[in-house]
């Protein structure tokens, strides 16, 4: 049996193989930390990176973080654990380092009970004395592999990476919110003693826009007027940069002034949405429409005036019965279209009016429903404003629309004073109610070229 | 027994067996390893290299009652086991059994090979058995029982060559070789001048006792699942026919692989080896020791291994090599 020159302190066998499995238990856990931690360590980097430029926010940022360490610490567990050596493997291990006959791995695999006594005790004191043949830290040093190089290697460059090159990229790639540029340009502006009244506006809009509660309309005025003093400005600056800056400003609130609007929008859809409102595509279409329907016209006004007179004759259901008795007496009613208020025809004027404003507000050409009580909505198309509260323009698409002037008796039915909703639907339906699109008879002088063309050949 | 006394018995075995054969050391080693076993071996090498003198040393030196027989093709199988005769007892005659040479602790059953299947076949019996059945009647042979067959790899005119069971039946196959000549020097020097060996008894008269001690200690040597698993994957290996067995390279030379015998055959002898060599417990090395000893004749080569002349010991060397030992 091998004799031994400078015996130690003998170390029982079992807690050798325990103290070797613990060593290369921490090779194993280094092995996989410097495998997965540096490319871990540079996602995170990259995570900073995004969220310092604003692309990601605090909580996809502190999520995303969680999820990647989660997802590293379960890599690492699943890497290290089949990678834990068996006491099989380690024995072997301690008996190649101690040149002994497989004594530790007879030792540490083998059942107890199915051996004598005396043979064990024998075998643990031949391996107790080839153990003092180890020392840990020179049989067992840990040696990184070359995975672990690669990996931190390749995270610094990645991280380099970021660090040197990402931040040039930045400004190009980088897509501040309207209210960040609009600040950035006001402080720009602030520095120039000219500017300084516009830059302090601008700081008062971003406020606004910032300030969730703030109502877009207000923030939108703002908007309307900070443009108007820019404009102002930029007539009377003659500084190049000043200008420059100005347009800038000018594109930049053109950019929240979109954004705004795009809010509004869709505010207003979301409130269609809630209330179940009615959609439209019409204004254009139904603009078509008018025109077919009314036989051509010189203008939109005119055609809504013409419409009110033709309806006065007793071709609409709309206009005031009042009108329509005066309206009787002038049978020639295309001479006076489109000409100056006459004081002796006051519904006529009123007509005109009534025209006058659709020209003014809408390009549909449709008219108002004079039955509705309410003022009209401003700065709304005119097939929108048949549309009740709660009820828009996306409410119902691919709804075409017709101006309808109702007389006053069924305007009253359709407010539903006198009637139910079951009699109302059904007297609505059995009368006889003139719309606008029914074609002109001939002999007026609005009716299409064709008809009177056909009327000229017969000698009419 | 302790294994200092295993060890001591033996190695003056082998002391006294090597007064008389010069070299050879691997071959008595492994003779008295399967001795201690349990186990019969099969000697062959060419005529002149010392077989039938090993044997004869060898149960000198044990104390132990030897016999021999020269298997001839017209040796019948009564001639080994025995046969029943008609004696004169007290003026009355009857059948009585007459021995065969069978009958003794170490049996030299000389160039086996010759004598007829059914002559060798009663000595399976015999091997496996360690009984004879004459006449009907069972005789129990006595305890060690070993034989010690030998057979000529030349001459083979005339010869019956063992089936595949009566070969499986033997522990180890051993190769004698020529001597090296130093050897040749050394057999030169004892044999042809006035010197003659004196080989002691080295077991005491109660030799059986102590036997059966040592046959004890050599199964209770330890050994570790994870070189038993070894020995299955390399006796696994050589089996080619079976579903999953054996390596793809060896099946195109291998007809028959490794029996189960096999496999007791490598661990008995490591771990007698194990005890030789002063420990309790067998190591790698020992299996890789006894693992050609014990499969050689165990491997059934086809006619593409003889045609390339590929021996069972390449084969095994092969397997050593592909198996891996975790």
């Amino acid at each position: 049996m091998a004799s031994f020159a400078n015996p130690r302190e003998r170390v029982p066998p079992e807690s050798l193989i325990k103290q070797v499995t613990a060593v290369l238990r921490h090779h194993a856990l280094w092995d996989s930390l410097l495998i997965i931690v540096p490319p871990v360590l540079a996602l995170i980097y990259g995570l900073v990176f995004l969220r310092r430029g604003a692309w990601i926010g605090d909580l996809t940022f502190v999520l995303t973080v969680s999820s990647i360490t989660g997802l590293g610490l379960l890599a690492i567990f699943l890497r290290v654990r089949p990678r834990i050596p068996s006491a099989a493997t380690v024995a072997r291990l301690a008996d190649e380092k101690s040149g002994a006959k497989d004594h530790f791995l007879t030792l540490s695999t083998i059942d107890p009970v199915t051996c004598q006594r005396s043979f064990l005790e024998r075998l643990r004191r031949e391996a107790a004395i080839f153990s003092e043949r180890i020392e840990l830290k020179r049989d067992f040093p840990y040696q990184p592999k070359r995975g672990s190089y690669g990996s931190v290697v390749g995270s610094l460059i990645v991280a380099a990476f970021i660090y040197f090159v990402a931040p040039l990229a930045e400004p190009m790639l980088r897509a501040a919110p309207v209210h960040e540029r609009i600040r950035e340009m006001a402080e720009k502006m602030a520095e120039r003693p000219k500017l300084k009244g516009i830059a302090e506006a601008l700081k008062a809009l971003v406020a606004k826009i910032e300030d969730p509660k703030a109502p877009d309309e207000e923030k939108q005025k703002l908007v309307q007027e900070i443009e108007k003093q820019i404009a102002e400005q930029q007539k009377q600056e003659q500084d190049k940069n000043d200008r420059e800056l100005l347009d800038q400003a000018a594109n930049q609130l053109g950019g929240a002034e979109q954004q705004q609007s795009a809010s509004g929008k869709d505010q207003q859809k979301d409130q269609q949405n809630g209330a179940g409102g009615i959609q439209s595509n019409l204004p254009q279409d139904n603009q078509g429409e008018s025109k077919q329907s009314q036989g051509g016209g010189e203008s939109k006004g005119e055609r809504t005036a013409e419409l009110s007179q033709d309806m006065q004759q007793g071709k609409s259901a709309q206009g005031n019965p009042k009108e329509t008795g005066q309206d009787k007496n002038q049978p020639n009613q295309s001479e006076t279209k489109n000409s100056q208020p006459d004081p002796s025809q006051p519904g006529k004027d009123q007509n005109k009016q009534k025209a006058d404003k659709n020209q003014g507000g809408s390009k549909d050409g449709a008219g108002r429903n004079q039955a509705s009580e309410e003022p009209p909505p401003q700065n709304v198309a005119p097939g929108e404003r048949l549309y009740k509260n709660g009820e828009g323009k996306e409410g119902l698409k691919g709804a075409r629309y017709v101006t309808v002037q109702l007389p006053e008796d069924v305007a009253a039915e359709v407010k539903g004073e006198s009637m139910t909703g079951k009699e109302s639907k059904g007297n609505r339906v059995g009368a006889k109610v003139p719309v606008s699109n029914v074609p002109l008879p001939a002999h007026v002088s609005n009716a299409a070229m064709e008809k009177q063309q056909s009327l000229m050949g017969r000698g009419v | 027994m302790e294994p200092e006394q295993f060890q001591d018995v033996f190695q003056r075995l082998e002391a006294e067996v090597q007064k008389v054969i010069v070299g050879h050391n691997d071959v008595i080693r492994k003779v008295l390893v399967a001795f201690f076993a349990g186990g019969h071996v099969l000697l062959e090498g060419v005529p002149g290299l010392g077989k039938t003198l090993l044997v004869k040393s060898l149960s000198q030196a044990l104390g132990m009652t030897f016999k021999r027989i020269q298997f001839t093709p017209d040796l019948m199988p009564s001639d080994i086991v025995g046969t029943e005769v008609l004696a004169d007892t007290n003026g009355r005659r009857e059948f009585q059994f007459k021995r065969g040479p069978i009958f003794a602790h170490v049996v030299l059953a000389d160039e086996i090979n010759r004598a007829t299947p059914k002559t060798q076949s009663a000595v399976l019996e015999a091997m496996e058995e360690k009984q004879v059945t004459v006449f009907g009647e069972s005789h129990i042979l006595e305890s060690p029982f070993m034989v010690l067959a030998t057979q000529n790899p030349i001459e083979l005119e005339g010869t019956y060559p063992l089936p595949e069971a009566q070969l499986d039946r033997f522990f180890f196959k051993l190769l004698v070789a020529p001597p090296a000549p130093p050897e040749l020097r050394e057999i030169l020097r004892r044999t042809t001048g006035t010197e003659v060996a004196d080989i002691v008894k080295v077991l005491p008269e109660d030799g059986g006792k102590l036997f059966k001690e040592m046959m004890l200690l050599v199964r209770q040597v330890m050994i570790a699942p994870p070189i038993e698993d070894y020995v299955v994957r390399l006796v696994h290996a050589t089996q080619t026919t079976s579903q999953n067995g054996g390596q793809a390279s060896l099946k195109q030379y291998i007809r028959f692989g490794s029996s189960p015998r096999g496999a007791q055959s490598v661990i008995l002898g490591a771990k007698g080896h194990a005890l030789v060599d002063g420990r309790v417990h067998v190591s790698y090395e020992d299996v890789e020791k006894v693992v050609f000893s014990a499969l050689r004749h165990r491997i059934i080569l086809n006619f593409q291994a003889e045609a390339e002349n590929v021996s069972s010991d390449q084969i095994i060397a092969e397997v050593i090599k592909q198996v891996a030992r975790d």
